[in-house]
């Protein structure tokens, strides 16, 4: 078996290299202060899996290391243990430790025993209370008691007392099995009943004979029937073993009534060479203040032993501790009993008068000499989990995808220009031909579809930051404020979701500064003194909508203008309640009477515009005096796809986004009207709309000579509306935007290119600047 | 230079040789450093880009790309502007960007050592000698070799915005 494992090194250790990789960087992104469970579950996972394979694979070193990381990383991600930076510090280094190892076995390099030894103690010390390597084998969780079953040796004897039976399991396993998984499974099933050690396993890989003790509290008629699925009938045999009842004495039964068990094998394989392991670990674990940071349970310390090794030390759970106070005294003689056979009067140390006589070499050297058991458990454990640890999802660099949607693109294009030859063929076209193309017409928008989902992400990766800062903002502004968010699941595009992100945080903010009042205020005023701030995400039409609103105060139209007025905007108090509030969107337009470091500046709201519409959306404001303001943004969900009007002027095609536009009509000569005899009006719907001439702007030769001849497009960008003049209308199209700036530059009125059914280009308008380009137009006329 | 003061080191450099694209404007040879080219092709009417100056001819699609089109006959005013099926467009490779350049012909690839080209004398005219590396001699031809790379991105071209330079 060994010859054909080494075919699957190579897989390992790659497999391996990225769970390490993977662990640091979930490490190095872990929030100390605050650890989110599921990295850390993701980081245990990490480390089990890597713990699982080697063990498989026969890399006992590189198994073992990551147990002791593995149960500091449990109990953390159980919350027995608080996350400091140290352990951070130390899961790093043990990271890099683990690295090397994969190194040695692969013959590069290897790592410095020392070093291994070094980090282990140093992530023992660190979850303290499993101070001895045996808990390697001992570790399963399994049990009612679990906390106790995390502990270590000392604590072994007593777990019977909790009404747990000692079943000693002997068998010879089938060929099949031995071949099989069977035996292994059968090890996952004991293991998850209780505590499993494997006193015995066949040398070789080949079939033989297997003796296993089980500490559970579950009958033997459960497990009977797995071993004789794995056994011939008559070739296993199942004792229970009473005299563990009993205490102290049993941990010498324990090692002692196995004949025939090498003693290598046995527990007693520990101390070989190591006179005086016991003592000197617990003096270490002393001049180390290892229990400092750790709530002394009473009960423990009338127990000096337990305390003095901190075996129990770290188990803050009153319910076990109290069973076992009365073996506590027996335990500790347990612990000594353990080392008993060992002669040395140093067994038996004052325990209270902690000795700082520190042997660090100790407790490595124990775990160097303790492989077997943690060889027989480590595959045991790491199948159930192995499922779980496989990940639903697989990172492929944002590059890869931006190209296969690059290819779809161009898949789509290359299809409409099929489509359109064959339309051209009309009835000569086979029938076959067209329906073919149909048929990959359909398929080609499905997979462009699900291409383009590919980089769609749930909003909630946006939103899941805002309690955080409305929470912290609230407290400082001295505000009783309610975050409620809905339509979380709302899925937009990457790259929007990472733009998107800065000028929500300040729309956010600037809610919870302008918007909601103070409470003293807001009761005075009849509400709730607790304001709400909602957040909302959903699709309308092509477009996402993201809406931040507040029960506040509301903007207030009068100081507006009057601001607005001070700093020389041309204003007029006929404008509309839409339009006064876009004067907020203003460069260094601030009502906020004190600048506080929230905001206030008048910087801000500018850049959230701008950023917006860089994004090829925009934000509306919707708000009512003492009841609130309602900021609206619209997105398109994705900034690689438009939906387009495409329109003609001269021999050029170009596309107007559609989110644009209003409406489009031919004018009657009466419409159309000059002022200043320069700058035009149409009246539209009896409104008097700025006309860009788009053949005048871009000099270009219209196929008209009169404007009554045309088209005029009204369009609609960020509450500015103008009509567009244009040749005639061509078609609707989604089209996918490309850059002109990747190979050339920005040109004024102009979005970006896209690539039309018959191959060409067509530009695509910045509608934004060219109802800018009407407005000036109109200013130099006025 | 060095070459005049080593004696060994003018078979040394001469040995070195690049290859180059030569193409005429009008009855002028220019020669490009072939790495630059990613390719030739027929002229095909591109999209016009408003507002541009009258030698960048507009955009077309290379294949899913957006590439501008620059007629240097238009540039530097060498050549019968005309546009017919034999008219090429070299499409450069350069500073990362893809540009395409309308000649008069393509010519030929030849390979020139480092001691075949001579210093370009100063003169003015449109075509500044900066984007000069030289000139070379080949059987009576003057060649001009050309820094296409520095020409392209340099803001005469008006190719790239200038606060991305």
């Amino acid at each position: 078996m060994a010859i054909d494992m080494s075919q699957f090194y190579q897989v390992f250790f790659e497999e391996s290299a990225e769970h390490l990789a993977a662990m640091e960087g979930l490490l190095l992104n872990l929030d100390v202060e605050n650890p989110d469970s599921e990295q850390l579950n993701a980081i245990f996972r990490a480390a089990h899996s890597i713990k699982g394979s080697a063990g498989t694979f026969g890399f006992t070193d590189l198994a073992e290391t990551t147990h002791i990381l593995e149960n500091l990383l449990d109990r953390i991600r159980k919350h027995e243990l608080a996350l400091t930076a140290g352990m951070v510090d130390a899961f790093l280094a043990s990271g890099d430790c683990l690295r090397d190892m994969l190194e040695g076995h692969q013959g590069r390099g290897g790592a410095d025993p020392a070093v291994v030894e070094t980090i282990c103690q140093r992530l023992r010390q660190l979850s303290s209370g499993i101070a001895q390597p045996v808990v390697t084998a001992t570790v399963e969780g399994g049990l009612t008691s679990a906390v106790a079953a995390d502990d270590e040796v000392a604590v072994k004897p007593s777990l019977p007392t909790n009404g747990l039976h000692v079943f000693d399991i002997q068998f010879l396993p089938t060929e099949i099995a031995t071949q099989g998984v069977g035996v292994n499974n059968l090890l996952d099933e004991l293991a998850g009943m209780g505590r499993l050690d494997v006193l015995q396993r066949p040398q070789s890989s080949g079939s033989g004979f297997w003796e296993l003790r089980l500490i559970t509290d579950v009958a033997r008629e459960v497990f009977a029937d797995q071993i004789d699925f794995v056994a011939d009938n008559g070739a296993w045999r199942i004792t229970e073993d009473t005299s563990v009842e009993v205490d102290g004495t049993t941990a010498f039964g324990f090692f002692g009534d196995m004949p025939g068990v090498p003693d290598s094998v046995r527990g007693y394989g520990f101390f070989n060479g190591e006179p005086l392991p016991s003592p000197s670990m617990a003096e270490e674990g002393d001049g180390y203040g290892f229990f400092e940071p750790l709530p002394v349970s009473p009960l423990s310390v009338s127990s000096d032993e337990g305390d003095g090794y901190g075996f129990f030390e770290p188990l803050p759970s009153p319910v076990t501790i109290p069973p076992l106070t009365p073996p506590v005294m027996a335990e500790e003689g347990d612990g000594y009993g353990f080392f008993a056979p060992l002669p040395t009067p140093a067994v038996t140390p004052p325990v209270s008068a902690p000795m700082p006589v520190a042997a660090p070499v100790a407790v490595p050297a124990v775990v160097e000499s303790a492989p077997a058991p943690a060889k027989a458990t480590a595959p045991a454990r790491a199948a159930p989990t192995a499922a779980a640890a496989s990940d639903s999802s697989i990172r492929v660099s944002i590059d890869k995808v931006d190209q296969l949607i690059n290819l779809v693109g161009e898949l789509v294009i290359t299809q409409a220009m099929l489509l359109q030859t064959v339309s051209q063929l009309e009835a000569q076209a086979p029938e076959r031909l067209s329906n073919g193309l149909a048929q990959l017409e359909r398929n080609t928008r499905d997979l462009q579809e699900s291409v383009m989902s590919i980089r769609m992400m749930p909003i909630s990766f946006v939103f899941s930051r805002f309690p955080r800062v409305v929470r912290d903002l609230s407290s400082k502004l001295g505000k009783q404020v309610e975050l409620k968010t809905s339509g979380e699941t709302t899925e937009l595009d990457k790259s929007l979701i990472e733009r998107i992100t800065d000028p929500l945080t300040h729309l956010i903010r600037n809610s919870l500064d302008h918007g909601v009042e103070l409470p003293e205020k807001r009761q005075a005023a009849g509400k709730n003194p607790t304001g709400t701030i909602t957040l909302k995400a959903y699709h309308q039409g092509g477009n996402i909508v993201i809406e931040v609103g507040d029960d506040g105060a509301g903007l207030h139209r009068d100081r507006i203008l009057s601001k607005a007025r001070e700093r020389g905007l041309q204003i007029s108090d006929q404008m509309t309640d839409q339009e006064v509030f876009n004067l907020i969107f203003e460069a260094g337009f601030s009502t906020a009477e004190q600048v506080t470091d929230v905001s206030g500046r008048g910087v801000g709201m500018d850049v959230v515009r701008r950023n917006i519409q860089s994004m090829g959306g925009r934000v509306e404001i919707e708000s009512m005096a003492g009841v609130g303001t309602r900021m609206t943004v619209r997105l398109p969900l994705t900034l690689a796809i438009l939906d387009g009007m495409s329109v003609a002027v001269g021999e050029q095609t170009y596309i107007l986004p559609l989110s644009y536009v209003i409406e489009s009509l031919q004018p009657q000569r009466g419409d159309i009207k000059t002022l200043s005899n320069q700058a035009r009006l149409i009246q539209v719907r009896g409104e008097y709309l700025p006309v860009v001439v788009l053949h005048e702007v871009f000099g270009l030769k219209s196929s008209w000579n009169d404007l009554t001849q045309g088209i005029m497009v009204v369009l609609d960008a960020d509450g500015t509306k103008a009509a567009l003049f244009v040749d005639a209308l061509v078609g609707q199209h989604q089209v996918v935007i490309k850059s002109l700036e990747a190979n050339y530059r920005k040109v004024p009125g102009i979005s970006g290119a896209t690539i039309m059914g018959d191959g060409h280009v067509a530009l695509i308008l910045d509608v934004s600047a060219i109802a800018g380009m009407a407005r000036s137009t109109m200013q130099k006329a006025g | 230079m060095e070459t005049k003061t080593h004696g060994t080191n003018v078979s040394d450099e001469e040995s070195v040789t690049s290859e180059y694209l030569t193409f005429t404007l009008g009855s002028e040879e220019y020669a490009i450093d072939i790495l630059k080219v990613q390719e030739i092709r027929g002229y095909e009417p591109p999209t016009l880009i408003a507002n541009a100056p009258p030698f960048i001819k507009g955009v077309i699609n290379l294949r899913g790309i957006i590439v501008p089109i620059v007629d240097l006959r238009i540039k530097f005013q060498l050549g019968k502007v005309e546009y017919t099926p034999f008219t090429v467009v070299i499409i450069l490779n350069v500073a990362g960007r893809v540009i395409g350049v309308v000649v008069d012909s393509v010519s030929d690839v030849i390979s020139l050592s480092s001691g075949q080209i001579r210093a370009a004398p100063d003169f003015s005219g449109t075509f500044d000698t900066k984007y000069i590396v030289g000139l070379a001699s080949v059987e009576a031809r003057m060649l001009i070799i050309t820094d296409i790379e520095r020409l392209m991105t340099s803001a005469d071209m008006e190719l790239i915005d200038r606060n991305v330079d």
